[in-house]
């Protein structure tokens, strides 16, 4: 199991966008993922679970990648979130 | 059912029933009925026998797929309509319908406790709407807004409701039909799809019937309780010039439907040879005729009609999708019809959600009176963030400098100079990036009878004026447009609202700026005439009106119509006005061939008949 911890660096925060953008990556990926955000746990693969999180700009959020595609996983979610979600940066 | 026993030479023939509604966008379709149901949600909660689970679970994965489809085509259509790539929204939705922890969560109340499904939707869906009403933040607050629409989808997939439109494609333009027939079913329509549009609600200036106009399918609305007495498959015929919509009809219908379809067809084509001919009174007065567009892909045609411009862009459509667009997907918008227009002025009116608009996520406010409640201006600017970035990417889509900004619903010179300060702050903003900033015509929407009170003050701070008859006359004679027991009471010339617009254009004219007319008035003949007499600059309308209101101005003589005008402003009432006007050019206008256009005169001597 890996676990990523990455900084949320776009303006807005993770809102419905970035939230479809995770998802797009953890819901073709064979790993059992979460998201560790605040002591809040959740399934990374839920666009529903994701957005309810309402993580703020600033923040630092945990993925807890297990499988076969781990590492691929990891530096997926870790490109996108240096790209902070293709929006504008805080 | 149980009918026509009696008549042995057509003992199966259904029975032919003829009904006036109010004709709301024009022209002549036959077709099957395809009803839209507007469903009653209400959920029980059912314990089911083992037996019954499968099949339970089949309709709740049955009812995901379908609206998978539906989200899909409606996503589709909607960024061809809008011409924006990957609209966010029904993506969003998609992905939803696609959670596996929802999915999973509504199939183990029905495999473990045994419910149905529409319950375990209920229960596993609604507590997800309930947490995101909780969290204190708007945009979160929004999505909920996102998950009621794909409750209500789900929903309605779980019942027996017959065919989708979309299965409907392969047939010919079917007749949709509905109590209330809503603007997102009607983006969602593909071209072919839908000959004419039918409803039980409404008048001329609701949002359907605009919208009906602009996509040019033709619309009969107030038909109180059509909906109800037409079957699916049932043939209808719907004159959206008169109003009349014919059931089951006979040969002698056809064979008119026919006739009338030729005459409409044919002066189409006569009024197309006018389009290059200039909107000149015969004694030399120029009004200049623009054309009003809910869609920028519209601006391609708008020239084709004969328009010089575009005098009224509802920016509001670009965010019926229930989730605001982003600057970019704005900027590109606007940028289109400004550059497809390019010499031609565009004017772009900001936000105007609220009212009958309703807009998702922004103004889901349950009010009990909406008209006069948090809309238009007033939403924006308590939302500054949703309106600086409207106005941003206006002022950057503006390359060509070809923009012209319309206020909407200004009631002050507060809101005026408030708003004007986010125009600066948002240029100031722009600049300070590096962008270049064109410079920007300004101007508001005369449509409360406040701004009328204070207009000589507006007039010294606007670049121009447009008045929006639709909520002037609502908002002048406390009528409420929507108001089915009232709508004889809506009167367009009531003494008192042509005295407004007079007020208007002497103001106006007294500070050198021109006063423009973009509500559903501009398009009517008789009110052409008074609002040209009234003084009115430029008139603004659904692109295929410009053709017949230029045929309409070269007939007349400006200081005719002027007399006219001054003349009827002295009147009693509405009646006297109408009256008086019809008298005196009814038969010019009736003899320039364009009745299949403009349903009105027709209209008022049917009732004389």
């Amino acid at each position: 199991m890996i676990e990523k911890t990455l900084v949320v660096t776009n303006k807005l925060g993770i809102h419905a966008r970035p939230a479809g953008m995770i998802v797009d990556i953890t819901g073709q990926a064979k790993s059992d993922i979460s998201i560790v955000f605040e002591g809040s746990k959740a399934n990374a693969k839920s666009i529903l679970n994701v957005m309810m999180l309402a993580i703020p700009a600033g923040s630092e959020v945990k993925f807890e990648i297990d499988g076969e595609d781990e590492e691929s996983v990891a530096s997926q979610l870790e490109s996108l979130f240096n790209d902070h979600f293709n929006e504008e940066p805080c | 059912m149980t009918t026509s026993t009696k008549n042995p030479a057509s003992n199966k023939a259904p029975v032919r029933t003829v009904l006036a509604g109010v004709p709301a966008s024009p022209g002549f379709a036959m077709g099957r009925v395809f009803p839209v149901i507007n469903r009653n949600i209400s959920v029980v909660e059912e314990t089911l026998p083992e037996s019954r689970l499968a099949d339970e679970e089949q309709l709740f994965l049955k009812a995901i797929h379908k609206t998978v489809k539906e989200v899909s085509q409606i996503k589709e259509i909607s960024e061809s309509r809008t011409g924006m790539k990957d609209s966010l929204i029904f993506a969003t939705h998609l992905m939803i319908l696609q959670d596996p922890v929802l999915i999973n969560g509504i199939l183990d109340k029905v495999r473990k406790e045994h419910k149905n499904a529409r319950w375990a939707v209920h229960v596993v869906l609604g507590s997800y709407i309930d947490q995101f009403e909780k969290v204190d933040s708007p945009a979160m607050r929004d999505k909920a807004a996102d998950l009621r629409d794909v409750y209500n989808r789900l929903m309605a997939a779980m019942e027996d409701s017959g065919p989708v439109l979309e299965d409907e494609a392969r047939e010919d333009g079917v007749i949709l039909v509905g109590h209330e027939l809503l603007p997102s079913l009607l983006m969602s329509i593909k071209p072919g799809q839908v000959a004419a549009l039918a409803m039980d609600t409404g008048g001329r200036t609701s949002h359907v019937a605009i919208l009906a106009r602009s996509l040019q399918i033709p619309l009969v609305s107030g038909l109180r309780n059509f909906a109800a007495m037409v079957k699916p498959g049932d043939t209808v015929i719907v004159d959206g010039s008169s109003g009349q919509v014919v059931i089951n009809p006979n040969q002698d219908d056809v064979n008119e439907f026919h006739a009338r379809q030729e005459v409409f067809e044919r002066q189409r084509r006569e009024l197309f040879t006018m389009r290059q001919l200039e909107p000149m009174t015969r004694d030399g007065k120029y009004i200049t005729l623009h054309a009003n567009i809910e869609l920028p892909s519209e601006s391609e045609k708008v020239t084709d009609f004969g328009a010089t411009g575009i005098g009224l862009y509802r920016s509001e459509f670009l965010f019926l999708r229930k989730d605001a667009p982003t600057q970019d997907e704005q900027r590109d918008a606007y940028r289109y019809i400004l550059e497809t227009m390019f010499p031609c002025p565009v004017t772009i009116r900001t936000l105007d959600a609220g009212g009958d608009k309703l807009v998702n996520g922004i103004t889901a406010v349950n009010e009990s009176n909406p008209f006069m409640g948090w809309r238009s201006i007033r939403v924006c600017l308590d939302r500054e963030d949703i309106f600086c970035t409207q106005l941003k990417a206006l002022l950057l889509a503006n390359t060509k400098g070809n923009l012209r900004l319309l206020l909407p619903m200004i009631s002050g010179m507060t809101e005026l100079r408030r708003a004007r300060a986010c125009i600066e702050k948002s240029r100031k903003e722009l600049e300070a990036e590096g962008h270049k900033v064109a410079k920007v015509k300004m101007g508001v929407m005369i449509e409360v009878p406040a701004a009328v009170m204070i207009v000589d003050k507006l007039a010294k701070e606007v670049d121009f004026f447009s008045i929006g008859t639709n909520d002037l006359i609502q908002f002048t004679l406390a009528v409420d447009r929507t108001n089915e027991l009232i709508t004889d009471m809506f009167q367009p010339h009531h003494p008192a609202v042509l005295s407004m617009i007079y007020q208007t254009v002497q103001a106006a004219h007294r500070e050198g700026i021109p006063v423009a007319v973009c509500g559903e008035m501009s398009a009517d003949p008789m009110s052409v005439l008074l609002l040209v007499g009234l003084g009115v600059d430029e008139l603004s309308m659904t692109p295929w009106s410009v053709m017949s209101t230029k045929k309409i101005i070269r007939s007349i003589n400006f200081e005719d119509v002027r007399d006219s005008a001054l003349t009827v402003l002295q009147m009693d009432d509405a009646e006297s006005v109408n009256s008086y006007m019809h008298g005196k050019y009814a038969q010019t206008i009736r003899d320039l061939g364009i009745s299949s256009f403009v349903g009105q005169v027709d209209n008022s001597k049917k009732i004389k008949n």
